[in-house]
């Protein structure tokens, strides 16, 4: 009988009143959407006509020399900046759709001082009172935010007291203050010694897969090893985008560093150059003579770089050529430079 | 969130910071400090001007204003309304009024351009609509200018009780039309101070153009009052310049004062409204530009 049955489990009102109030998510297409975008300061543009999509759930680089148009796209993305022209969409909003975006977007500015004369702690309150934390879980959110930044300690002091190092993980945590779905981080390491600047890093590893990550940094290296795809900006255009694999052609070659010493005064000879070539996943090798650098290109659809390291090892050991370093693809570094 | 959240949770923040700075704390004390001095000059000249009337009670000096009051005006129910006004309460009110707009410009010309120089104002935009922001601002700022004012009116109040000229019951009912008054018109000139103050990412510019823009302001309500005044003297004259006082929010002081109910609500109503469209005007540029 449906009276002996028990009643169904329901939220208490008590409980369901302390629920953020946060917009129902939706499935959007795409983290962040640029549609050529333009931004001209007078008669400089400083972004021209930038097309870019950043997927859900990944962490996406901007990657640019000074004056490449980073960190104006980046702000753009922020809704600090207007675009002269095209549209941009974060989580399928206008960037100024503070209400649709409010909670679901979280943003570290590179050069936004915190207020010198607010605590961290009531600092925190205040921005998650703005998030529409309720006052009851406000405390806790920002408690664990700035947990999350070993920063637990600097709950009652005054901002305008913090190093340098301090100041930019309390702006870490307030940027990931409630989980957004989208969160911005404009140059997250500028300025740090290498021991904080390595936190930071692991600290956004950590929240890989929780939010889409949208990075604008001049560390290459902390890109590559934090990014999943990136787009390369050189005077305001986009030169190249793609997964982080495919830029740096990770997927495609394999460079192998020989030491001095080899045959011929550095170069490996020609029967182990011939017997790279002979090998059934590889495509083509060069030598280059300036860098004593072994180029493999291999088709990745018969093998991975990792077993195409494996045999090219194996080869040039054969061969008895002195081997220095291997690198898969040729470094997110050298791929900026040859573009940029 | 609904804007009126976000415009409370801003104004608290912007009072808070406005108590706890060291500029804050600096001018309360200086404006309390001056105040006192104020309110006892205030004291001694109502004190002065019964001895020059040889008016030994305060029922004989209301008489005697009333009296004055009604022979300069004609209106007998205006005079007997004027007259019960403590004097040294209206001198200092007069006072405030005249001061509130440097209280309000030295208080809040940084209240949005110290953000924008600084960049802090970049973790609210993304939480908060702009036009929330500045009028949040504006409020904090009205907010703290309207505690400073009433502090200062309390100040006075207290003097003019112990001194006699006024009964607990006048001070309450003068006192806090005095500030009312005073509250009304603070919200003008903070509307056009965060105005100016979101059109500067240096705040010493905001400060120079707030002082330019309420020099201006005063000029225009000096020149509509001297040329009322030249034509209330000879009705020859004409009152070309007159109008250019209602561009003074001071100006409005005496009819907020006023005995009849409609010219104290124009007066209010002109008042909110210049502030509303000062507000608009700024939400307007403000959600227009970078940041």
């Amino acid at each position: 009988m449906a009276s002996d049955l028990p009643p169904p489990r329901s939220i208490p009102n008590d409980a369901a009143a302390e629920e953020p109030t946060r917009k129902p998510r939706g499935a959007p297409e795409a983290a962040v959407r640029l549609r050529r975008v333009t931004k001209r300061f007078g008669s400089t543009t400083a972004v021209d006509g930038v097309s870019l999509t950043i997927d859900m759930g990944s962490v996406y680089g901007l990657i640019g020399p000074n004056g490449a148009g980073k960190t104006t796209t980046f702000a753009m993305m922020a809704g600090y900046l207007r675009p002269s022209e095209g549209s941009l969409e974060v989580l399928g909003f206008a960037p100024a759709a503070v209400d649709d975006l409010r909670s679901r977007i979280g943003v570290l500015p590179q050069d936004a001082l915190l207020p010198a004369s607010d605590e961290v702690g009531e600092f925190l309150v205040h921005l998650a009172r703005l998030q529409d934390v309720p006052p009851t879980k406000a405390v806790a959110t920002a408690r664990r935010a700035l947990a999350d930044v070993q920063g637990s300690d600097w709950w009652r002091q005054r901002c305008g007291s913090l190093s340098h190092g301090m100041a930019k993980r309390v702006a870490l945590a307030q940027a990931f203050l409630g989980d957004p779905d989208v969160v911005l981080l404009d140059e997250p390491t500028a300025g740090l010694d290498p021991r904080v600047a390595w936190e930071v890093r692991q600290f956004i590893k950590t929240k890989r897969g929780r939010s889409s990550i949208v990075i604008s940094s001049h560390n290459l290296q902390e890109l590559e090893e934090i990014c999943d795809a990136a787009a390369i900006l050189d005077r305001g255009r986009v030169v190249a985008a793609g997964r982080m694999a495919e830029l740096t052609a990770s997927n495609d070659e394999v460079r192998v560093k020989v030491g001095r010493g080899t045959q011929r005064g550095g170069a490996p000879g020609s029967v182990s150059m011939q017997a790279l070539r002979d090998l059934p996943t590889v495509k083509a090798v060069e030598f280059d003579d300036e860098a004593l650098e072994i180029v493999v290109r291999f088709e990745r659809k018969q093998a991975d770089a990792e077993t195409v390291i494996g045999q090219v090892l194996w080869t040039l050991l054969q061969n008895q050529v002195r081997i220095s370093g291997v690198t898969k693809g040729r470094g997110l570094e050298q791929r900026v430079m040859d573009l940029t | 969130m609904s804007p009126l959240t976000e415009i409370r949770l801003v104004a608290l923040r912007e009072l808070r910071r406005g108590v706890r700075s060291a500029k804050g704390i600096a001018l309360g004390v200086l404006t309390l400090l001056g105040a006192f001095v104020t309110s006892l000059v205030c004291v001694w000249i109502e004190g002065a001007d019964r001895a020059k009337n040889l008016a030994d009670s305060t029922q004989a000096y209301v008489a005697l204003k009333r009296q004055l009051l009604e022979e300069a005006t004609g209106d007998a129910s205006f005079a007997s309304y004027i007259s019960s006004i403590p004097t040294s309460l209206l001198i200092f009110l007069k006072i405030t009024v005249w001061l509130s707009p440097l209280l309000v410009a030295l208080l809040g010309f940084d209240a949005v351009s110290g953000e924008l120089q600084h960049r802090s104002v970049r973790f609210w935009t993304v939480r908060v609509r702009r036009w929330s922001y500045l009028a949040g601002k504006l409020v904090g700022l009205w907010a703290l200018v309207g505690l400073v004012t009433l502090a200062l009116n309390l100040l006075a109040g207290t003097v003019a009780l112990v001194r006699g000229y006024v009964t607990p019951a006048e001070l309450v009912q003068w006192g806090v039309r005095f500030w009312l008054v005073d509250l009304v018109i603070v919200g003008a000139w903070a509307a056009v101070a965060t105005f100016i103050s979101s059109c500067f990412r240096t705040p010493i510019l905001a400060l120079l153009t707030t002082f330019a823009t309420f020099f201006v302001s005063w000029i225009a309500g000096a020149g509509g009052f001297i040329s009322r005044q030249r034509h209330a003297t000879d009705p020859g004259i004409a009152l070309h310049m007159a109008w250019y006082e209602y561009f003074y929010p001071n100006a409005y002081d005496t009819l907020l004062l006023s005995p009849e109910t409609w010219k104290v609500f124009t007066a209010f109503a002109i008042l909110v409204g210049f502030a509303g469209i000062t507000l608009a005007a700024g939400s307007f540029v403000f959600q227009r530009r970078d940041i």
